[in-house]
């Protein structure tokens, strides 16, 4: 199947396009490109949640269902301009694995993954060109990442552990942790330094 | 204008998921003021979806997939999101649902006489999550912390032995940092303090009530 004939020449960004596309016509309905994302994404969700809580490996393929499910119903709001196809997929993933392990914890809570991390939009394109230019950039640097820097990223974003957490699972001082991911931070320039 | 924000750590923990609940509500409470942190949140998120595709993929059956499009058919339409706007002036939507209803409406009491709290239930029983009101002019007595304090003005604003803190200003503070918040005069001062452990005062008058101080976390 040929898919996204206008994609730039960028390995990075013509996947990037490729999925993007695929998303908007899942939102015309289209189940045809539903089961081409899934067969994509599926396997990634899955192994987003075997990396989380034990708790999360344990529903992995229930997470998988629900992330796709949530991506079919909102994909009608999703906005190419203002992100890749992924990073809209992995916040939905994330949302759902939050979710899930509060529900499987318990939690008795009026507040869900959705209130916590509201999808603010932002009208100027300026912001929105900046933001996929931001995103094609962090994925170049993170390439370039010293090893002991990115394996704490990974087990922070991917693994859903604390920074005292990802200490303790180093055997490693906090405050070494602490000090790795604001280099990786300065390296990929993604925060303001405080 | 905001001049104080979360650290590196919070902002990390913040856009992974690994923040507790409670403070996550304060975090997003602050980006819901400032438009710097959140386009800091929103690079965060880059990163968490560039490190996701990195994964190594874990390999699905079909029948999932089978699965999934006979459920399609089940689930409700397509849903329309309504955008978020952030808005300085008005009361962030997020501590209205959990406040249900307006700062006239909650069950204030009195620490002193010019300062008064309410604890708001969000489901984290490790964290307490409270608004605090000081009327102009006053102050909470001295105290330090057993555990780590965010604070995040939402009227009005106050002054401690380190700053000024205005509307959307985001505080940290922890076991070491002893401090007297004190309201500016010409008006009263609500913020949101959440608590991993109780506070202690230091000051003679109340020093008492410190072994009477527990978390109220719901």
């Amino acid at each position: 199947m040929s898919m996204a004939s206008n994609a730039g020449t960028d390995a990075t960004g013509r996947r990037d396009d490729e999925w993007s596309l695929c998303l908007q016509q899942v939102a015309q309905s289209d189940r045809a490109a539903f089961a081409r994302l899934f067969k994509h994404f599926a396997p990634l969700i899955k192994a987003f949640a075997l990396n989380g809580s034990a708790m999360a490996a344990a529903h992995a393929e229930e997470l998988v269902q629900e992330v796709m499910i949530k991506v079919w119903q909102k994909a009608s709001g999703y906005n190419p301009q203002k992100a890749a196809a992924s990073t809209w997929i992995y916040t939905i993933a994330r949302n759902c694995r939050t979710d899930m392990y509060r529900r499987l914890q318990k939690f008795d809570t009026p507040i869900n993954a959705e209130d916590i991390w509201p999808d603010v939009e932002s009208d100027e394109l300026f912001a929105a060109v900046q933001q996929k230019r931001d995103a094609a950039r962090i994925k170049d640097m993170l390439e370039t990442l010293p090893h002991e820097q990115a394996q704490i990223l990974v087990k922070v974003y991917m693994e859903g552990k604390s920074h005292s957490e990802v200490a303790e699972a180093l055997d490693l001082p906090l405050g070494t942790v602490k000090s790795r991911v604001r280099l990786a931070m300065k390296k990929l320039q993604l925060t303001v330094e405080r | 204008m905001i001049n104080y924000h979360p650290d590196t750590r919070l902002l990390n923990e913040y856009s992974s998921g690994t923040l507790p609940l409670a403070q996550s509500v304060c975090l997003s409470l602050h980006l819901n003021y400032c438009d710097q942190c959140r386009r800091s949140h929103q690079r965060l998120q880059q990163l968490g979806s560039a490190l996701f595709e990195d994964l190594s993929p874990q390999q699905v059956d079909d029948s999932l997939l089978r699965t999934v499009m006979a459920r399609l058919d089940e689930e409700p339409e397509p849903l329309q999101y309504q955008k978020t706007a952030a808005n300085e002036d008005d009361c962030p939507p997020l501590i209205q649902r959990l406040m249900q209803g307006d700062y006239e409406d909650l069950e204030w009491k009195s620490i002193s006489k010019k300062v008064h709290i309410s604890r708001l239930r969000t489901g984290d029983v490790d964290n307490e999550f409270a608004l605090y009101r000081i009327d102009a002019g006053a102050s909470i007595p001295r105290h330090t912390h057993r555990g780590t304090e965010l604070t995040l003005v939402l009227e009005g604003g106050f002054s401690d032995e380190e700053g000024h803190y205005e509307v959307g200003d985001f505080i940290m503070r922890d076991a070491q940092q002893q401090h007297s918040p004190t309201a500016t005069r010409d008006r009263d001062c609500i913020c949101i303090g959440v608590l991993d452990a109780p506070i202690k005062f230091t000051d003679w008058k109340y020093r008492p009530i410190n072994p009477f101080l527990k978390l109220q976390a719901s």
